[in-house]
C-alpha cells in the first residue's frame, strides 16, 4: 500500500485502502436499505430518474425506426393490416354482445351474498422500453411510473392473458417482472372445474408449471388456467378470472405424487410491446385527468346503487365518472374497456 | 484537487457512459447472456491508465449506473465494482508493463471476482441465479480486452 502511494507520478494520493472501505461501506448500506426498509426510503423511484436520460437514449432509436417502418409501408400492406383487423374487430364485438348483459348479472348475483367483487377493472396501457435488464431475470421496463399511479404488485396483462406483475415503481417508468420469472408464483384455477393451485415461472418465457397438483388431478391437455383472485386482498395481486395459459403437457409419474404439469402462456411474454395495468385497489391511485376535459355537471351524489352499476354506461362516459370518483365512493369506480 | 492540467475527466466520463448505453442496448436473448460488461472494462481500464481521472469514484457511482440500470438491488454492482476497481488500481503499475496475454489474464480474474461478488449478493438478497452462463461473463470480457485498450488509449495522450 504505502510502496505505490507515491509511485505514481502525481503525487500524493489519499489512501486507497480508505476510500475502498468508504464506498464499500456505502454500497453495503445501500443494499441494506434497499432491501429492508425499500417502503420506508423511496430512494429507488427517485434515483431511476437519472437513469432515465440513458434509457432513453438507448431506446429512441428503436423507436424512431419503429416509426420508420410504420410510415414507409405500402399502401397494399395497410390495406391487408386494415381487412385483417376488421375481421378481428367484428369478431370481438361479437364475443362482447353478451358481456354487458353477463356482467350485470354476476354483480346482481354476487351482491345477493354480499360479495361484491368487481368484473371490471380500470386499464392504462403502457409501452415496453427497448432496454435490457438483467439477463438472468425475466423484467422488462415500462413507461408508466409512480406519476401515472402505477404501484407495486400491479397486475399487469397484454392482450393475450396475465403478463406480470409491477416489481419496482420509479417517478417516470416501473419494472415488470413476468409470470414466466423463475421467482415468480401466480394462484391461478382451471377454468373447466375450478380447481385451485398455483402456477409459477420456469425462467423460460414459454412455459410455466404447475408444481402442486397431485397425480390424481383432474387436468387435461388444452385445459384454460385463469386467475383465481386469490391473494387480491392487498394491495396487490391478480384480479380473478383473466387467462394465464393453456396446459401442454401433463406427466404423471406413478412413483411420485405430484404431477408434472406444464403450461404455455396466454400473454405473448417475449413478443408483445403493449401492455395493460389494472387497478383493482380499493381506493383507487390519483388518475391524471386530461386538460381539455369539460367542467362536469354539478350532480347529486349517489350511492351507486350496485344493481344498475356501470355496465349500461358507454364507454365515454367513464373518463369524468372516475375522476369524481376519487371522492365520490370508496368503491374503485371504473371506465370499462369493453 | 485537480492541479495538473493533463487530466481530463471528459473522455472518462464519456468512455463511462457509451459503455453504459452498450450494457442496456437490447439484443436477442441468445446473446443476451454473454453480453460483455463494458462499464466494467471501462472503469478497470481507467484505473489501470490513469487513476487519478476517476478511481473509486468513477468505480462507484457506475457499479450505481448499472444497479439502476439493470433493476437488481442497489449498490450490488458498486460493491463489486469498487472492490474490483481497488485491487485493478493497486495493481496498475505491474499491468501496465505486463504483455497483453498477462493482461487478459489478470482482467480475467477481476472479472470473474466481480461476477462471484454479484453472484454472492444475488444469493444473500434471495435472487439466486445458478445459470452456468453468467460465468461466461468474464471470459468475453477478457477476449475484448485487448479491443477496448486499443480504443480507449486513443482518448487520451500518453
Amino acid at each position: 500500500m504505502v510502496a505505490f502511494r507515491n509511485a505514481d507520478s502525481s503525487g500524493r494520493q489519499t489512501g486507497l485502502l480508505l476510500r475502498c472501505v468508504l464506498y464499500c461501506l456505502l454500497a453495503l448500506g445501500l443494499i441494506i436499505v434497499d432491501k429492508r426498509y425499500q417502503n420506508l426510503l423511496r430512494i429507488r423511484e427517485w434515483l431511476s430518474l437519472a437513469a432515465l436520460p440513458v434509457q432513453v437514449a438507448v431506446a429512441s432509436p428503436f423507436q424512431g425506426w419503429d416509426w420508420f417502418r410504420q410510415s414507409v409501408t405500402t399502401r397494399d400492406a395497410l390495406r391487408a393490416d386494415k381487412a385483417r383487423l376488421e375481421g378481428e374487430l367484428r369478431l370481438a364485438e361479437f364475443k362482447l354482445q353478451r358481456f354487458d348483459a353477463l356482467e350485470a348479472e354476476t354483480e346482481r348475483l354476487r351482491s345477493l351474498r354480499d360479495n361484491t367483487a368487481k368484473v371490471s377493472d380500470r386499464f392504462l396501457v403502457g409501452d415496453i422500453y427497448h432496454v435490457d435488464l438483467d439477463p438472468y431475470r425475466e423484467r422488462v421496463l415500462i413507461d408508466k411510473g409512480a406519476r401515472d399511479g402505477v404501484y407495486v404488485g400491479q397486475a399487469v396483462l397484454d392482450a393475450g392473458g396475465v403478463f406480470g406483475q409491477v416489481a419496482r415503481v420509479g417517478q417516470l417508468n416501473s419494472e415488470v417482472i413476468l409470470i414466466s420469472d423463475a421467482t415468480h408464483a401466480i394462484p391461478v384455477q382451471i377454468n373447466r372445474n375450478g380447481l385451485r393451485t398455483i402456477a409459477e415461472g420456469t425462467g423460460d418465457t414459454g412455459k410455466l408449471k404447475l408444481p402442486y397438483l397431485p397425480t390424481s388431478a383432474d387436468v387435461q391437455v388444452g385445459d384454460l388456467i385463469v386467475t383465481s383472485g386469490l391473494g387480491t386482498t392487498t394491495d396487490s395481486g391478480f384480479p380473478a378470472g383473466y387467462p394465464v395459459g393453456t396446459v401442454t403437457e401433463v406427466k404423471r409419474d406413478p412413483s411420485q405424487s405430484l404431477a408434472d404439469i406444464d403450461i404455455k402462456p396466454a400473454a405473448a411474454l417475449d413478443r408483445s410491446r403493449q401492455l395493460m395495468f389494472v387497478w383493482t385497489k380499493a381506493t383507487p391511485p390519483p388518475i391524471p385527468v386530461p386538460a381539455a376535459l369539460p367542467p362536469e355537471p354539478k350532480e347529486p351524489r349517489q350511492p351507486k346503487a350496485s344493481k344498475s352499476k356501470a355496465a349500461a354506461k358507454p364507454a365515454e362516459a367513464a373518463k369524468p365518472a372516475e375522476a369524481q370518483a376519487k371522492d365520490a365512493d370508496a368503491q374503485p369506480k371504473t371506465g370499462t374497456t369493453p | 484537487m485537480m492541479r495538473e492540467s493533463r487530466i481530463r475527466r471528459i473522455p472518462v466520463v464519456l468512455s463511462a457512459l457509451v459503455a453504459l448505453a452498450l450494457a442496456i442496448v437490447p439484443l436477442p436473448s441468445v446473446l443476451e447472456t454473454v453480453r460483455p460488461d463494458f462499464l466494467v472494462l471501462v472503469v478497470f481500464y481507467w484505473c489501470i491508465a490513469q487513476p487519478r481521472a476517476g478511481g473509486l469514484s468513477l468505480a462507484f457511482f457506475s457499479g450505481l449506473a448499472l444497479d439502476l440500470v439493470n433493476g437488481v438491488v442497489l449498490g450490488q454492482h458498486a460493491l463489486a465494482l469498487t472492490l474490483m476497481a481497488a485491487w485493478a488500481t493497486n495493481l496498475r503499475l505491474r499491468i501496465r508493463v505486463f504483455s497483453i496475454l498477462s493482461q487478459c489474464l489478470t482482467v480475467f480474474a477481476l472479472l470473474t471476482g466481480y461476477q462471484f461478488i454479484i453472484f454472492w449478493i444475488d444469493g444473500a438478497t434471495g435472487n439466486p441465479v445458478t445459470a452456468y452462463s453468467r460465468w461466461l461473463a468474464p471470459v468475453i470480457g477478457a477476449l475484448i480486452w485487448p479491443l477496448m485498450v486499443g480504443v480507449l488509449s486513443k482518448l487520451h495522450e500518453r
